[in-house]
């Protein structure tokens, strides 16, 4: 770990996940492999962020907008240029439009999720753009995959961007190791794009698992976590996703999958890459395997990440790093 | 689908997004590490004896005011820097890592320090007293005789002991079931807390004069109107009461800020509440604030059911072992309430609220450390194994069994020696926050990218950025407190031996982090670069 290049047939992975559309975090991460010295970039699940942040413009020549849970009155062009850095920055999407826009979109649900498709889809095309350039001179190999909460066109822009490889649904060698991977998750309470019955995730993982050669010497790159490990610990939630508290404190459940907790006992592969929690920040073994999630804070800025050290086919550090 | 969130912003369907925790949950932690029955038993039991002019009022306003500053300082740090773990977050992203580590250990310490001092607290101004009153009300010689055995160096020892294993079990066992007795000692505190304000509020001074030369009449040497012998013996003994004393005043005020800290303990759990600035503003302001007006409201009711002169001179004797004037059970005000009552039920009702609150303290003394010490080891500055969660309970079990073993030592200390003074850790403490919340003074400027995202990023007051206002407040506020416990022998000072415990522990955890730097090189790992922020190009 931190060591400069790995070397005598060592593997040295970033891995890194849940950036949910941070700016910083993303440039972070294509920066991270010269900063740690690692050889392999992987970027797990969860790419997209969650919020639009529309600055309406006013009859005034002012704009309004939200930030924080308050109204921002931004009155020039260079406020409102800030403004919309230090938001993508955290993760969201600010949009410039008239007042009049703004309050049709208010009550048009359709023509929001159209314009959070764009702003998606602008933001991969302006990483993608970011990351070309610098991975080649770095001579670093880039791995992404989706997750539960990015739509289907994301698995699109990241196949044929030609800087970073789709993972999704794969089996793929990563310096002579086998690595699988999905974004797909178990069921959450939010019902999101990419989500199902522990039963047909296990299916899904399974179909990949008979694909690889050495099950025991692989790397399970899943984006949610085995279940009932420190990994996956989060706040309980009641039906209106409010978090359960008892004595003053919130009540922590597992939201991890079964499936993929059977799977990796039954297989017990080398490596278990994972993310989906965000609070979750830890490693965790499973059987022999090595469980990571580098946990996300990405509407901080700061990049939360793992660095693995691996050879003669054993996990020889894991260090979590906070950029 | 795309819903709309707010007045202006919207939300696609993604997991995550969660309302926030009740703001009175918030509330709850921070009163409870307030701990408002053993401060006010601090502050009735060492104010008069010990603070001879003191003013309990003025001191606790002087303390309620200052934890204010310091509160409200650690609330921007936590707004900004929304994650469970105290200070050790907060200093690693504003200052030389070695340095945040130290800061976070010696804060570490004392907390498990204070957790120690509760359980021989418990031990020696809960349980042991409580069934000496038993004893004396009942009159039976021998439970009063084992109240008294029970409060001796092994006795305490042996219930210290215990109640930090009991502890640590729980903690051990799993969240779950410590949030559990937490909810139901809080509980049991709390309405021990209604009891003992309601039996002072039925009880007349002449009630309770009758009542105590009643029980103790015959136990002390000082005639059978025991209440104004103790009175004429404690004066004979030094005892007085000169009238305001401002320094007097501004020492005993200690007393109320040490407990009052707790009251920004709802640091550590800063991840976990989502609406972290309306949460923690409530939890830690209302905590100040509730505690504050809970204590002033027992001082007028003590002063008026026992007189201010009984409550000096009965503490003062039972501090300096005034002959024939020491009464055989410690006088906290909490047991000469229900002593002044005379009923076993309400002495042993108002008891239970006090072990209650002074329960309160120990399991969580322990389980900060332990968040503080996962912490180190995911950033290699303490062993892997430190970092290790138990896969059946989720707890960090080798943390806990380290903070515990730690927790037994320092009980031995208290209990089988002198050599510590009474709070001298906390001195330690206050001198770490007093450091972060300086470094918070600077943090808007020296890292503009976190601060610039946070809700506070528009707030000015004068100009300054409001963290910047509000940490320098909090951090003039620490640092006077830190020298006013500097300047107080009896509860900390700054003797020889004070000193060297204070700089032996800043330099032996300085120390510890290059050992532990110097390992982490030999297996080529280079700590440092794990808080340094990854360089943009």
């Amino acid at each position: 770990m931190f060591r400069k290049r790995d070397s005598g047939g060592e593997l040295a992975i970033f891995f890194a996940t849940d950036l949910h559309g941070s700016n910083v975090c993303f440039k972070k991460f294509v920066n991270a492999g010269r900063f740690y010295g690692a050889t392999v970039l992987i970027l797990g699940g969860d790419v997209t962020g969650k919020m639009m942040v529309p600055i309406a413009r006013q009859k005034d020549g002012s704009y309004l907008s939200w930030f924080a849970g308050k109204r921002v009155r931004l009155e020039a062009d260079d406020e409102v240029a800030s403004f919309e850095a230090r938001i993508s920055d955290m993760g969201f999407y600010p949009k410039v439009m008239s007042e009049e826009e703004f309050q049709e979109l208010r009550d048009d649900p359709e023509g929001q999720e159209a314009l959070f498709h764009e702003l998606i889809r602008s933001r991969l095309e302006e990483w993608i753009e970011y990351a070309r350039p610098r991975l080649a001179e770095q001579q670093l190999k880039c791995y992404a995959a989706p997750g539960n909460d990015d739509a289907f066109f994301v698995d699109e822009l990241l196949a044929e961007s030609g800087a970073i490889e789709l993972l999704e649904g794969r089996v793929v060698e990563v310096g002579g190791l086998e690595m699988l991977t999905t974004g797909w998750s178990n069921e959450t309470p939010w019902k999101t794009e990419r989500e199902t019955s522990e039963t047909e995730l296990r299916a899904m993982i399974v179909e990949m698992i008979d694909r690889l050669e050495h099950p025991e010497n692989a790397i399970f790159n899943i984006h949610v976590p085995p279940h009932a490990t420190a990994l996956d610990q989060c706040a309980k939630l009641d039906e209106d996703l409010r978090p359960v508290s008892s004595g003053g404190n919130p009540v922590m459940t597992s939201a991890g999958s079964t499936a993929v907790r059977e799977l990796i006992e039954a297989h017990q592969p080398l490596l278990g890459l994972h993310g989906h929690i965000h609070e979750g920040r830890g490693i965790a073994r499973v059987a022999r395997t090595v469980c990571v999630n580098p946990g996300s804070n990405y509407s901080e800025g700061i990049l939360n990440g793992s660095l693995i050290r691996l050879g003669k086919g054993k996990v020889r550090d894991v260090h979590l790093t906070q950029g | 689908m795309a819903t709309e969130a707010g007045e202006r912003v919207f939300l696609r369907k993604a997991s995550g997004l969660i309302k926030s925790a009740s703001n009175t949950d918030v509330f709850i932690y921070d009163v409870g590490l307030v701990s408002i029955g053993l401060g006010l038993g601090f502050l009735l039991f060492f104010g008069p004896a010990v603070y001879l002019g003191g003013n309990l009022y003025v001191g606790t306003l002087l303390a309620g005011g200052a934890m204010l500053l310091v509160g409200l300082g650690m609330l921007t740090w936590t707004i900004v820097i929304p994650r469970s773990g105290g200070i050790y977050n907060f200093g690693t992203r504003s200052m030389w890592p070695p340095l945040a580590f130290t800061l976070s250990f010696v804060e570490v310490t004392a907390w498990l320090f204070y957790g120690s001092f509760g359980a021989v607290y418990l031990a020696q101004l809960g349980i042991a007293p409580a069934v000496s009153a038993t004893g004396i009300l009942t009159d039976r010689p021998g439970i009063e005789s084992f109240g008294t055995d029970l409060a001796g160096e092994w006795g305490t020892f042996l219930i210290a002991s215990s109640a930090l294993i009991i502890g640590a079990i729980i903690l051990g066992s799993g969240m779950r079931r410590f949030f559990f007795t937490q909810k139901v000692m809080f509980t049991v505190a709390a309405l021990g807390t209604l009891v003992f304000l309601g039996t002072l509020i039925v009880t007349s001074r002449a009630e309770f004069v009758s009542n105590f030369n009643g029980v103790m009449g015959d136990r002390l040497g000082v005639g059978d109107d025991a209440y104004n012998g103790v009175i004429g013996a404690a004066t004979s003994a030094g005892w007085s009461d000169p009238g305001f004393d401002l320094k007097q005043t501004i020492l005993l005020a200690n007393w109320a800020f040490l407990p009052l800290i707790g009251a920004a303990f709802s640091i550590s759990i800063g991840g976990e509440i989502k609406q972290v600035g309306r949460g923690q503003t409530l939890g830690i302001l209302g905590a100040i604030f509730g505690s504050v007006i809970v204590w002033l409201i027992s001082f007028a009711l003590i002063y008026r059911t026992m007189g201010s002169d009984f409550l000096g001179s009965v503490t003062y004797s039972n501090l300096n072992g005034v002959e024939g004037a020491a009464t055989p059970v410690t006088p906290f005000p909490t047991l000469l309430t229900g002593l002044g009552a005379d009923s076993v039920t309400l002495t042993v009702l108002i008891a239970l609220g006090f072990i209650g609150w002074i329960w309160l303290w120990i399991p969580t003394q322990i389980l900060y450390p332990t968040r503080a010490i996962v912490a180190w080891s995911l950033d290699r500055v303490a062993p892997d194994k430190l970092g290790t969660v138990s896969e059946r309970t989720h707890t960090p079990i080798p943390a806990i069994v380290l903070c515990l073993a730690g927790g037994i030592a320092f009980v031995g200390m208290l209990a089988f020696t002198t050599y510590f003074q009474l709070v001298i850790f906390i001195e330690l403490a206050v001198l770490a926050w007093a450091i972060v919340l300086l470094a918070g003074v600077f943090f808007p400027y020296r890292r503009p990218d976190i601060y610039e995202k946070s809700p506070l990023a528009n707030m000015k007051i004068a100009g300054l950025p409001i963290m910047s206002v509000a940490c320098a407040l909090g951090a003039i506020a620490a640092f006077l407190f830190f020298f006013n416990l500097f300047f107080d022998d009896f509860a900390a000072g700054h003797s020889r031996h004070s000193m060297s415990v204070l700089i032996g522990w800043f330099v032996g955890a300085f120390c510890l982090y290059w050992i532990m730097w110097f390992i982490r090189r030999r297996q080529g790992v280079n700590v440092n670069l794990a808080f340094k922020e990854i360089p943009i190009e």
